[in-house]
């Protein structure tokens, strides 16, 4: 009876986890592309470890950009970043790019914006939970660089384009509070 | 001499040596000597060190971890930034 209730329960558990974890988009497909690569950025932080990273950057609270980068990492349970810089142009096909397009053509996941140019293709999607963005995720193609970003948890683009202290970009976000994302979509060129 | 006969001899009852009872009997009478006190100390003193040198690698090593994870969490942003950054400026290119 008791080894029954364990496996039930077991059981519950599991399938409890299961839509958690077929939404979470993995990264697969590009491992061998390091090796051609000149540089190579490989990043997985799980929620764990961006809380130790949340606690490293605002500890002593003075630093008011570490505060907000701190903020911003609070929203967030995983972030997977990889990019990839070749010396040459097609070091990589973008049929590379296959196994993470069919996850996010998944249900949950929303094409935001695609531009795709003669060599160069670029994509953002959301995903949504309930209503609420519980992440996202870029695509950037160029010639002789790959970046696919997955970001897991929500994160206030506004507020990522202000941390300008740490070296990242501002990007300011035009029509901001004027409808949804998705009455700004623009897509160049199709594929 | 056979076998038998050595085993015999070998085994044979003998009374203790003189005073032998006495002796056993003062032995367990005395009180166990106790372990100096500056072993104690020592080993107290190890045990303390071993706690502290532990947590303070335990320590060093969330310290360096988080280092490493909010220096390659400020990475990750900065690449995004910068891709969202560049799918802005092409979609505004596309615009005008």
């Amino acid at each position: 009876m008791q080894k029954l209730l364990v496996t039930v329960l077991i059981g519950v558990w599991t399938a409890a986890q299961l839509p958690a974890q077929s939404l979470q988009l993995r990264i697969t497909g590009l491992d061998g592309l390091a090796s051609k690569a000149k540089a190579t950025v490989d990043i997985t932080l799980d929620s764990s470890m961006l809380q130790a990273a949340g606690g490293f950057l605002g500890g002593n609270g003075k630093d008011q950009d570490a505060a907000k980068l701190k903020e911003l990492l609070a929203g967030l349970k995983a972030i997977t970043v990889r990019s990839y810089e070749f010396k040459e142009d097609g070091q990589y096909r973008r049929e590379d790019l296959d196994p993470i397009r069919a996850q996010l053509r998944a249900p949950g996941w929303s094409k935001i914006v695609s531009v795709s140019e003669e060599k160069e293709l670029t994509e953002i999607y959301m995903r949504t939970d309930q209503g609420k963005a519980a992440g996202f995720a870029i695509i950037a193609a160029e010639p002789k660089e790959l970046t696919v970003v997955a970001i897991e948890g929500t994160i206030n683009l506004n507020d990522l384009s202000k941390l300008g202290g740490l070296g990242i970009p501002s990007i300011p976000i035009p029509n901001q509070d004027k409808g949804n994302d998705k009455d700004r979509n623009k897509k160049g060129k199709q594929e | 001499m056979n076998l038998d006969d050595e085993l015999r001899a070998a085994m044979r009852r003998e009374d203790p040596p003189l005073g032998f009872t006495q002796r056993v009997v003062a032995r367990a009478q005395t009180k166990p000597v106790k372990k100096p006190a500056m072993f104690r100390m020592i080993w107290a003193a190890g045990l303390a060190a071993m706690l502290v040198i532990g947590f303070t690698a335990v320590s060093e090593y969330r310290q360096v971890k988080a280092e490493r994870a909010a220096s390659q969490a400020v990475v990750a942003l900065r690449i995004t930034a910068a891709k969202l950054n560049m799918t802005r400026d092409k979609v505004l290119k596309l615009e005008n």
